[in-house]
């Protein structure tokens, strides 16, 4: 199915008025016909094209997640899995300092530092907040801008726009920063390049975040401002004790406690269709699922490209690590199970059968049947 | 070069527009007041008079609208000078109010015609109308004139007239009227010194019956009216502009109005009816002229009416032959009411001869049906040619703004348009953004009535265009009004110094008079300022600054917001010989033209007609005979391939 | 000069708003007046006036005036500003025994309309007219300097076709009456540039 040729009337159609998109980014990238403004994608005219790049890109049109993850993971797909694994552990920034603007342990924005300082790479496609603002995809070059951009967002970032600030030609070698549906993005990017944008092709490391749900950034951020001065945000938090609250920190009131149930109607309604909790195509995720104490970050290194890394930074001293307990790994499995499952029950629905997982496609015959007989 | 409208050259033939015939007219009539507001198909005959008005010591204004127009015509003619008001049929609607009380107070000593075109087949309009009926309506003497030169006789004619039964005078024209130039002979023009003005009828405080240009108490003014009408019919009884031709007794009788009446006399033409068709041509028509009508009736059995627009002929023929008893003669009728003719659009001597064929039942091939044929297959090669502004223009700059911030906004905001080049916004050039368009000023109008619909759960932004004539002209009593009543919506005037669409012609914004001569500059911002309405200026050219700006305006959803679109309209640059700003050129290895990711949006969805695309090449072009060099395109083009420079 | 052959002689401009059709057709119309024809001289608009198709209607006789407008079928002569609009104009205003003068330089319509294949363009008009003479006014227009001189070039070339009862004098002196001094030397040799394009132009007999 990964072969449909559709344009933007369909994206229009089948995504974006269905209530499916994750909000990845990708398919503004080189378009002039779609922007991004206040946390939605907005058609500006009409484009006419009827094989275009926001069709094949986006994570939500017909995918082939088997095909997909062999060809970026190396390894044959195990949908029962979490993804690709070398290794599963508990991983911190050494830097205390990057620990505190970062989200737990800080590792992603000390692992990109790292490569970018080591030569492995020359920018990061991540996504900014910029005082008061929704999150935008952006490029940084430098170790100072990356750092800027640490900390969970917990709104759909619109990562991939970044790519159009990426001026054609351009080789910088690429580090990109993305949860699930992002990764599933870029992976279509890379198997076809977009005509007019920057060039996916150049992307030499994925790093992928663990992602319940994103929120909606035009939902979420007018009940923002009524509990404070937006530009004033330092970071968001939901710590795993007890798990109900949403923790927003700000430069002048210090930490607002929010019951997580008031920011819930702000939940992209697409993310009850998301697969992929832990970012399977990337070749490193992190997140905080699994982490027994606070402060430190789980990591799961899915490729060899990952694992160098990681074995450079340990080396380096950017990064310590520890094992991840038995019973903390089988909780992580147990719950990226638990989002595939929910994922295809939910699609079922929207379907009315089995038979149509709406974009998902590639899974073996069975597996479907044996997922949801419960 | 001397005007040649005002040549003193008695006898000479000369090719002039319908437009400056009228000119011509008034000037041989010694008029002393031209006062109009811009509105084609008559915005060329107060620049005719302009351009001659110090030598002919001639009062013109482009006045702020047509009632004002109307008015100042009016207290010239009460003061004893000669005066003329134009306007299009639009403009008569606006100015009936006092059109009405002013016949029943009469004029002056000075005659006055008020010089009206209709527009068949809305040409240059938005609407189509029969301005002859408020002739019929309110009381109002009529005339039509058949082509130019007949205009001409006619308008000068129309003064004495209006002045024997003082009353103003309509002449009704139509966009063919006043849009063919034909050969018209030149009359002579006034000698001597023009009477001094005098507002005589001074209030007499021993006979208040005497206050004339009051129209109390109306029933017994209303009665003088129709004496005066009964007057005025005599007169056109005899009037030169009603002539007949044809048998003595007609086998057919055609009565045909204005430019139809050439259109019939070229289908007795070209049937070879003239030994059975009579051709009744009426310019002369309100009040109607009964006797020479009824005198024809009497001769034929059958009638055809040709005119445009309503069967205001045909239904007034038919009223006075029935009422007037001689149904013994069993007359057919033909015209609208048998469908021969429509009741809308313009009309050609085509119809008449189709209806001459029908009615006469003879055989008529115009055309060779063989090389129809052969032509017909070959017109599949024809595209449409779809209307469009002009490369360089600043609406379409505005329009690219707006219709990216209603997206972006994404509240289903959408564009009350109004009267002018602008109105094209409703189709391609304005990308469809514009969803009303009514009268002069009712975009800012019926805006205001949508900023009251949020009690009843409206929730979508309106943005109301005016245009900056437009603004003067009729949506500053609407913007008033929203800002009193606390309305809800952003107005953009789009402020391109002139009044485009119609020809250029200066407005009290511009400081410049209608004679050219410098004016004091009535200023827009202070004048939406002063209302209480927030207010901001913006260069429709600063693409992504003006998107944001309407975008911050859209989303304030509480009071009026305006944006003055300030950019001069490219053709008044043309004429100002302001050279262009940058010289455009596309690089064609970087235009993706077809590809995804630009899907042609220059040619396709942007549309200036600058740009061209080279299908073979699957490339985007500048047309250089056409680009201006305004670099608009160089902003919205995608792929950066279209280039700009600035020129020095 | 040719004498009235036909009365009333109907001759066609065919062109796109801002092309200048306009201001020549009333040019031809002061030139006839100046030599004792009744002209009419009217324009029908397409879609619009601003980048749609406008066509002048130039009608003359001796004596009584016509009405505006030519009837279907019954153009002596049509000059074409554009080869789309002359094709548009053969359709309805053609005939066996039409003469066509074509300034063969295409004004792309908008909108994402597209333009039809040249070739088959100039084909058509050639099959439709008896006789079709190309004149590139826009190309030399160009080379003067300003794309505005294509409308005197055309109106040179109309002249040095004689195909109409009026004369190369009455429309210099139209020229000269129209233009101040130096403006009257250039258009002057736009009008001489037409008629060597005639000149040169071999007649296509269909």
């Amino acid at each position: 199915m990964s072969g449909t040729k559709r344009g933007s009337r369909n994206l229009l159609e089948d995504v974006l008025k269905a209530g499916l998109c994750t909000g990845c980014g990708a398919c503004v990238t080189g378009c002039p016909y779609m922007a991004i403004h206040e946390g939605r994608i907005v058609v500006l005219d009409r484009c006419t094209i009827e094989d275009g790049d926001c069709w094949r890109h986006c994570p939500r049109t017909p995918t082939d997640v088997s095909g997909f993850s062999e060809k970026t993971q190396g390894v044959p797909f195990d949908f029962l899995e979490p993804g690709a694994i070398i290794a599963v552990e508990m991983v911190r920034s050494v830097d205390a300092a990057v620990r505190e603007k970062g989200q737990d342990g800080g590792v992603v924005t000390a692992l990109l530092a790292f490569a970018l300082d080591e030569g492995m790479i020359d920018s990061v496609v991540c996504s900014k907040k910029d005082a008061g603002g929704a999150p935008h995809g952006f490029v940084a070059r430098t170790a100072r801008e990356l750092l800027e951009c640490a900390g969970s967002s917990y709104e759909a970032a619109f990562t991939l726009e970044a790519f159009r600030k990426i001026p054609a030609g351009n080789a910088d070698r690429l580090a990109v920063v993305g949860v699930g549906c992002q990764m599933e993005a870029l992976a279509k990017m890379k198997a076809a390049a977009p005509v007019n944008g920057g060039n996916p092709q150049n992307v030499q490391l994925t790093v992928g975040l663990f992602c319940g749900w994103a929120l909606r950034s035009d939902i979420f951020r007018p009940l923002l401002e009524e509990i404070c001065d937006t530009s004033r945000i330092v970071k968001f938090d939901i710590p795993h004790s007890p798990g109900t609250s949403f923790d927003v920190y700000t430069k002048d009131a210090g930490k607002i406690s929010i019951p997580l149930d008031d920011i819930r109607p702000a939940i992209n309604p697409a993310c009850q269709y998301c697969w992929d909790m832990t970012a399977e195509f990337a070749d490193i995720s992190a997140g905080s699922a699994g982490s027994s104490f606070h402060g430190w970050n789980t990591v799961i290194t899915r490729t060899p490209r990952g694992a160098g890394l990681m074995k450079r930074a340990v080396a380096a001293g950017i990064i310590e690590i520890q094992p991840l307990p038995e019973s903390r790994m089988t909780k992580l499995k147990a719950s990226a199970l638990n989002r595939k499952k929910n994922a295809l029950r939910n699609l079922a629905r929207k379907s009315g059968t089995r038979e149509d997982l709406g974009y998902i496609s590639g899974l073996p015959a069975g597996l479907v049947d044996a997922l949801l007989k419960d | 070069m001397a005007s040649v409208i005002a040549a003193d050259n008695p006898g000479a033939a000369v090719l002039l527009m319908g437009n400056e015939a009228v000119a011509r007219g008034a000037i041989e009539a010694g008029i002393g007041v031209a006062s109009a507001y811009p509105g084609s198909p008559t915005s060329e005959i107060l620049p005719a008079i302009a351009d001659v008005s110090g030598e002919r010591d001639i009062y013109v204004e482009w006045s702020t609208n047509e009632k004002v127009a109307l008015e100042v015509a009016a207290a010239s003619s009460f003061a004893g000078i000669r005066s003329l008001a134009v306007m299009k049929q639009n403009g008569l609607n606006v100015a009936l109010d006092f059109l009405v009380n002013l016949n029943m107070t009469g004029i002056g000593e000075g005659g006055m015609v008020v010089f009206v075109s209709d527009d068949p087949g809305a040409m240059t309009s938005g609407n189509e109308q029969d301005s002859r009926m408020a002739a019929k309506w309110f009381d109002n003497p009529l005339l039509e004139p058949e082509n130019a030169h007949e205009a001409k006789e006619m308008v000068a004619w129309a003064f004495e007239f209006s002045e024997s039964v003082n009353l103003p005078v309509i002449v009704r024209g139509v966009t063919r009227l006043c849009y063919t130039r034909g050969n018209v002979v030149l009359g002579d023009l006034p000698a001597g010194m023009r009477k001094k003005a005098r507002f005589s009828d001074v209030w007499d405080m021993y006979n208040p019956t005497k206050s004339k240009f009051t129209a109390t108490p109306s029933p017994v003014a209303h009665r003088l009216l129709h004496e005066k009408f009964e007057k005025a019919r005599e007169i056109l009884e005899n009037a030169p502009f009603n002539r007949y031709s044809g048998p003595d007794n007609p086998e057919l009788l055609i009565i045909a109005t204005g430019v139809s009446a050439a259109y019939s006399a070229e289908a007795v033409d070209v049937l070879h009816l003239k030994e059975r068709v009579g051709l009744l041509k009426m310019g002369a028509l309100w009040p109607l002229p009964k006797k020479t009508i009824l005198q024809w009736l009497s001769r034929t059995k059958n009638v055809l009416f040709v005119e445009e627009m309503d069967a205001f002929m045909e239904g007034s023929v038919m009223e006075l032959w029935a009422g007037a008893g001689l149904h013994d003669g069993g007359i057919r009728f033909h015209g609208k009411c048998s469908g021969h003719f429509p009741p809308c659009n313009e009309q050609g001597a085509d119809l008449v001869i189709k209806a001459l064929t029908d009615i006469l039942k003879i055989e008529h091939q115009l055309i060779d049906a063989d090389y129809k044929r052969e032509a017909a297959e070959y017109m599949r090669l024809v595209p449409n040619r779809p209307i469009n502004m002009c490369a360089g223009c600043p609406h379409r700059a505005t329009y690219w703004a707006i219709k990216n911030a209603i997206a972006l906004d994404g509240r289903n905001g959408f564009v009350c348009g109004d009267i002018g080049c602008y109105a094209m916004g409703f189709g391609p050039p304005g990308f469809f953004q514009a969803r009303t368009m009514h009268a002069m000023g009712s975009g800012t109008g019926v805006a205001n009535g949508f900023g009251h619909l949020g009690r009843f759960g409206f929730d979508q932004p309106v943005i109301a265009l005016s245009g900056d004539s437009t603004f003067y002209h009729a949506a500053l009593p609407a913007l008033v009004n929203a800002v009193y009543n606390r309305s809800n919506f952003t107005l953009l005037i789009l402020d391109n110094g002139a009044t485009a669409m119609t020809g250029f012609q200066p407005h009290p914004g511009t400081g410049v008079l209608a004679t050219g001569e410098p004016a004091p500059v009535v200023d827009m911002e202070a004048l939406c300022r002063a209302t209480g309405a927030e207010v901001m200026v913006c260069d429709p050219f600063n693409l992504t600054e003006t998107t944001q700006a309407i975008l911050t305006m859209m989303k304030k959803n509480a009071g009026v917001r305006v944006i003055i679109m300030r950019h001069l309209c490219q053709l008044v640059k043309v004429k100002r010989k302001i050279a262009p700003r940058y010289s455009m050129r596309v690089e064609p290895e970087k235009c993706i033209g077809e590809s995804c990711g630009c899907d042609r949006l220059c040619t396709r969805v942007f549309g200036c007609p600058g740009l061209m695309w080279d299908s073979r090449a699957g490339k985007a072009m500048i047309d250089e005979a056409i680009c201006v060099g305004c670099g608009l395109c160089a902003d919205v083009c995608p792929a950066g391939a279209i280039r700009k420079e600035e020129v020095h | 000069m040719a004498d009235l052959s036909k009365e009333p002689f109907n001759l066609i401009v065919a062109g796109v708003g801002g092309q200048g059709n306009v201001l020549l057709s009333a040019f031809i119309g002061m030139a006839l007046v100046r030599e004792g024809f009744t002209a009419s001289v009217s324009d029908t608009f397409g879609v619009s006036q601003r980048g749609g198709s406008v066509t002048s209607h130039i009608r003359i006789s001796r004596g009584v005036a016509c009405s505006s407008l030519v009837l279907e079928g019954q153009a002596d002569v049509i000059l074409g500003m554009e080869p789309v609009e002359t094709l548009r104009a053969l359709g309805e205003f053609g005939n066996r025994a039409v003469i066509t003068i074509v300034n063969p330089r295409p004004m792309q319509p908008t909108g994402g309309v597209s333009y039809p294949d040249l070739d088959e363009v100039r084909q058509a008009i050639i099959k439709l007219s008896a006789r079709t003479m190309f004149v590139n006014a826009t190309e030399e227009a160009l080379e003067m300097g300003d794309p505005i001189y294509t409308n005197v070039i055309l109106l040179g070339a109309l002249a040095g076709a004689d195909v109409l009862p009026v004369g190369r004098e009455a429309m210099v002196e139209v020229l000269k009456a129209r233009f101040p001094g130096a403006l009257y030397d250039v258009n002057l040799s736009a009008f001489k540039k037409g008629e060597e394009l005639i000149r040169d132009a071999a007649g296509i007999f269909s």
